[in-house]
């Protein structure tokens, strides 16, 4: 290896980034705007969920527990029906989610000592939304149901309304939130978004960087000098895994500062392991470059290779030990999952090198194996 | 006037003759490149497939037990944090190991029980339990949050009924809410219904943008559009192939993912029409083969334009209510969400596939598609007829 030779290429590959201005301004604005767009736009919280009432009962008791609803954060009242048909249509068009009806004789019923039937109706189309809006949903139930019974038993009982409410509800939860006590679903989306985007990026820069040159044969230039092929591919990395790391510190600034997404953990060994990602997804865009013979080909690989598994099996929306177990053997076999776990690790739980080196360690492995992969397949005479 | 149209009946014939010969050319270059032509395959069948994988819902969380009690009452609340929710990962001695396991990831949730936990519960003194809920994904953390809350509220529940001596039978003459629940479309609440169809809508839209804007790019950057430009063909006739060819193949693919993935392995009941809804996947694939023509025009290499495919395809993704409904965007986002034809595409699909709605209730969506389409398709076209004057 001469490192001469080494420069003369990151060189060369440096200068033709620099002339490449659109190219060049995309390699960073791409990542931004990537993290803007889904740190403005990905709402996990549900809230206000639009909702229509059937009160078939008009009574007291009847508003009383609809007002439960419509004072609700997590509701958004859109007005009354008349008929249970009017409901369907207003489903299907999406525009409640939700709907709530309270049968006739509801007061009745629950003045004279008897159970009363209410029915809620949950669009199902989006299955997370739905669980959620179901928990609300019983949520207010239970408290009202809680109420009800506090003051049948006072009455039946001669109790106070303390002592009954505390006899109707003997184990009181008590609920902690670790690592993002507000809930704040951008605090947890912006460290995963840094393994999403540095998942995407690199890659698409790399393959197209390589590709290019097969495409537009300016490969053969380098089949017939005296450079080697290790000197080749790193020098052609370098300037690549150059950028994508200065997109590190540009996405981990947004995320904190611009999100506000907490960071605790320690910053030297975040960042190196971050350079480490950032080599192995290269090395991923760097072996789809050698298969692929066209930039259209390269680009579509690269899609199915990066972000498939990024978003299946990273951690992102299933924690892993919730994976069966073929799911599980493959989300090891991808450097996502590592990768979320010590972002969220480092921002969130506030925990370093001392818990998470076997992920870094496994990003590693995971980049000397791509590279030297690729630099077994890599050849410069062309095959027949 | 017979010698007249006579040239048109010409005219007509050769455009169409062009169009057909030219149409058959890109469908050609595309069926050479084996890797890309399986690299689309992959995407309709295997991907939608794999995407019906996951599951947004808690799924088997690892819930870790310190139970300073040991009794028969703590043992039986334990018990009923059960799948497919919740799975008993095993208990803990101290607060500190719960802490160390959370932080791992090891666990999701851990529970706490004091001691003298059964002992007031018969002597009928309030006690509380304590839940650690890792909130580090928001999503699973809420929902373990919720589901243990109505695990823990129907236990006590049910233990304030037994110290009152009412039994089920009893139930009847207590006032209270007997309520239930019904799911409209899918009614399991099966994500794998959900994210397959989605992934799907996701696939179309990056598809129709990136093979148009891939198959303009590449004539510049080889320079094989300067045979095309010395030929008799207009610009008209250089651009519509490269769309018809990729809507064609695109509508193929559709097709093999419905009838493959989405009927034969998910079962999706597939309520409405189907040719509605090729009709309106074809007029969606038209409208964002205007963008991706567009793109071709202002890069000159093809990466290039695959970054900024990207770029212009994420707040399009983003804004279409895939992932985030409507509802739960901010008030500013929520109206730029009328300009992504995504958007329109999505309450549609949904709507004839899961909901079974036709035109007469689709209607503003395919006028809003049909709209916001046709300004982008006109738009690709007059820049990409613009570059060539």
């Amino acid at each position: 290896m001469n490192l001469h030779r080494i420069k003369a290429i990151i060189y060369k590959e440096w200068r033709e980034i620099l002339r490449d201005r659109l190219f060049l301004s995309l390699a960073f604005f791409v990542p931004v705007s990537m993290m803007l767009v889904f740190g403005y736009g990905i709402k996990m919280d549900v809230e206000n969920i639009p909702f229509a009432v059937l009160d078939q009962d008009r009574s007291a008791m009847s508003r009383d527990y609809l007002h439960l609803f419509m004072d609700s954060r997590y509701f958004d009242y859109q007005g009354d029906v008349q008929n249970e048909r009017e409901l369907e249509p207003l489903l299907a068009d999406s525009k409640i989610r939700f709907a709530i009806i309270v049968p006739p004789r509801f007061q009745e019923n629950l003045l004279s000592g008897r159970p009363a039937p209410v029915q809620s109706l949950i669009d199902g189309t989006f299955p997370f939304r739905t669980a959620t809006s179901k928990g609300y949903v019983i949520a207010i139930n239970n408290a009202f149901n809680g109420k009800l019974l506090a003051g049948f038993i006072s009455k039946k009982m001669g109790l106070s309304p303390e002592q009954a409410a505390s006899l109707v509800q003997p184990v009181k939860l008590e609920l902690r939130y670790l690592y993002n006590q507000e809930l704040k679903s951008i605090w947890s989306i912006a460290p995963a978004m840094m393994m999403f985007i540095l998942m995407m990026t690199p890659p698409f820069l790399t393959a197209l960087g390589v590709v290019r040159e097969k495409e537009n044969g300016s490969i053969y230039n380098i089949y017939s000098s005296t450079v080697t092929r290790a000197e080749f591919l790193i020098g052609k990395l370098l300037p690549y895994l150059g950028i994508s790391a200065v997109n590190v510190v540009i996405l981990w600034f947004m995320a904190a500062q611009v999100f506000g997404a907490p960071f605790k953990g320690d910053p030297l060994f975040f960042f190196l392991a971050s350079v480490v990602y950032d080599s192995c997804t290269t090395g991923i865009g760097l072996l789809v470059s050698l298969f692929a013979n066209t930039q259209v080909a390269a680009m579509m690989i690269t899609v199915v290779v990066t972000i498939i598994p990024s978003v299946l099996y990273s951690g992102l929306l299933v924690p892993i030990a919730s994976m069966d177990a073929a799911s599980q053997f493959e989300a090891h076999l991808f450097p996502a999952m590592y990768y979320t776990d010590i972002a969220i690790g480092s921002f969130l739980k506030g925990i370093g090198m001392e818990q998470l080196w076997g992920r870094a360690g496994a990003l590693l492995l995971y980049t000397l194996v791509l590279w030297l992969v690729s630099y077994l397949l890599f050849h410069k005479r062309v095959r027949a | 006037m017979s010698r007249f149209s006579k040239t048109t009946h010409h005219a007509v014939y050769r455009w169409w003759s062009r169009m057909v010969a030219m149409t058959g050319k890109e469908l050609r270059q595309l069926s050479r490149d084996y890797l890309l032509v399986g690299a689309v395959l992959f995407l309709f069948t295997l991907d939608v497939m794999m995407a019906g994988g996951v599951k947004m819902d808690l799924n088997m969380a690892t819930m870790m037990v310190h139970d300073a009690d040991h009794s028969q009452a703590s043992r039986e609340l334990i018990y009923r944090f059960q799948p497919p929710y919740f799975k008993f990962g095993g208990e803990i001695l101290n607060q500190k190991e719960g802490i160390e396991l959370l932080d791992q990831g090891k666990a999701l949730v851990v529970l706490d029980i004091p001691p003298r936990f059964q002992h007031d519960l018969i002597q009928g003194k309030p006690t509380s339990v304590q839940l650690q809920v890792d909130t580090g994904n928001t999503v699973l953390g809420t929902l373990a949050a919720s589901y243990g809350g109505q695990i823990i509220g129907r236990y006590g529940f049910d233990i304030a009924l037994q110290r009152m001596n009412i039994t089920d039978a009893g139930l009847a003459s207590v006032p209270m809410l007997a309520d239930s629940h019904r799911v409209w479309y899918n009614p399991n609440q099966k994500d794998a219904w959900f994210m397959p169809i989605s992934e799907l809508l996701t696939i179309i839209t990056v598809l129709a943008m990136m093979l148009p804007a891939a198959a303009a790019v590449r004539e510049k950057e080889r320079g094989t559009i300067e045979q095309l430009l010395v030929s008799p063909l207009t610009p008209t006739q250089i651009m519509l192939p490269k769309v018809v060819a990729m809507t064609l193949v695109i509508l193929l693919g559709t097709a093999l993912s419905l009838g493959l993935i989405l009927r034969g392995v998910f079962d999706v009941p597939m309520k409405g029409s189907i040719p509605l809804f090729f009709a309106v996947t074809a007029l969606y694939t038209f409208a964002m083969s205007g963008l991706g023509l567009f793109i071709s025009t202002v890069s000159r290499n093809l990466a290039q334009a695959t970054m900024l495919i990207i770029m212009v395809m994420m707040p399009i993704i983003l804004l279409s209510g895939a992932w985030t409904p409507p509802e739960a965007m901010p008030p500013g986002i929520r109206q730029a969400m009328y300009l992504s034809p995504l958007y329109y595409y999505i309450e549609m699909a949904y709507g004839i596939l899961l909901k079974g709605a036709g035109l007469k209730l689709l209607w503003d969506s395919l006028l809003g598609l049909t709209l916001i389409g046709s300004a982008v398709f006109g738009f690709g076209v007059w820049r990409f007829r613009r570059q060539f004057s």
